[in-house]
């Protein structure tokens, strides 16, 4: 797997962008309510051959990655993060690695993550939260009720914890798109505006 | 008003998962929107209603999730009455027919081993008759149905059951 503490990949598709000259009504309007991004520009314009999957999924992750209240938006990257170390997928881990070390200003967690994947030394309420999205990605039939002690016993909430339940469902979903409708390429050059 | 999470994880109106779910409304309206966008789109874009429910059986199978598996074997068997593309799916006979066999293949691959996924297993799927807009459909539907089934792991979880 690609070191992914380096910076922003880029992605190249394969299948087909959209070409917004000959877009359909539905595919311009569910392309609308996607973030606008260089990089997100061709992963958004392939989604968009299934314009009403888009149009939902769109504001779906929106909502679970930057819902108010409840689970820290750094612990939300994190938990994306660990899917996708897990998951061998480079170009989601880079992306949400940049985002939680621009959130906490400790870039040392992630180069641990990428290093030693589920194994890595944190904190123990960091260390709880890599154990359950290790155990959820990999195999959610194993987790059971006394899967949720660990977390509660670092002071997660309910809601904390069944927001870190979406993130990292999500990026079951989100991993598995980039990684078998693309591929990542080489780092983005400097200058980049991400 | 339940939707299909709710049902799934056998979640009581005002019980307290129910109502904390509704602390994200825009989640809950977007997950149920997502479902069915994805089970039953206005435009297929030929990946028919009865493979998209035969293709999430086969990942909650695979997942080892018998309250989910039950619920796509039911939704399947309103749309697939012979049974055909269920024995399929369930190991039993192989249907003839190329782009069947290409597109389990593929659910199986990406449910399993996302990170081996190559640009030919794309180019199988083309090859097999899917139209672009069958092949993203069906890719959303795998990632869904993963996302779906750890969802409703730790909503059990945080019920207290197995």
């Amino acid at each position: 797997m690609r070191d992914f503490t380096q910076g922003e990949l880029d992605w190249r598709p394969w299948v087909a962008p959209l070409d917004l000259n000959t877009a359909s009504e539905r595919q311009l309007i569910a392309l609308k309510v996607t973030p606008s991004n260089r990089a997100v520009g061709a992963y958004s314009l392939v989604l968009a051959h299934d314009p009403e999957a888009l149009g939902e999924r769109s504001p779906l992750y929106n909502a679970v990655m930057f819902g108010t209240k409840g689970l820290p938006r750094a612990d939300r990257e994190l938990g994306a993060v660990a899917a996708s170390r897990l998951n061998g997928c480079a170009y989601c881990a880079a992306v949400h690695a940049l985002r939680f070390t621009q959130l906490t200003k400790e870039p040392e967690v992630m180069v641990r993550i990428q290093r030693d994947g589920a194994g890595a030394a944190l904190e123990p309420r960091r260390r709880a939260i890599l154990e359950y999205a290790a155990k959820l990605t990999r195999d959610p039939a194993a987790i059971g009720p006394a899967d949720a002690a660990p977390l509660r016993a670092q002071g997660l909430t309910d809601l904390e914890i069944l927001d870190l339940t979406h993130a990292v469902a999500m990026f079951a979903w989100a991993n598995r798109l980039m990684q078998t409708l693309g591929e990542p390429t080489a780092p983005v050059r400097e200058g980049n505006p991400l | 008003m339940t939707d299909v999470m709710d049902t799934l994880a056998n979640l009581q109106p005002g019980s307290p998962l129910f109502e904390l779910r509704r602390e994200r409304p825009d989640l809950v309206k977007h997950l149920q929107g997502s479902d069915d966008a994805i089970f039953t789109p206005t435009d297929d874009g030929g990946l028919t209603s009865a493979e998209r429910s035969a293709a999430a059986l086969r990942i909650a199978t695979l997942l080892r999730d018998g309250m989910l598996s039950a619920h796509y074997r039911a939704r399947l068997a309103a749309l697939d009455p012979d049974g055909t593309l269920a024995r399929t799916v369930e190991g039993g006979a192989r249907i003839t027919e190329g782009r069947w066999d290409a597109i389990l293949a593929h659910v199986d691959l990406v449910t399993r081993g996302p990170g081996i996924a190559e640009r030919k297993d794309i180019d199988n799927l083309l090859a097999a008759g899917l139209s672009s807009h069958a092949v993203v459909s069906l890719s959303q539907l795998i990632g869904y149905v993963n996302f779906q089934a750890r969802v409703l792991a730790g909503l059990r979880m945080l019920k207290g059951e197995a």
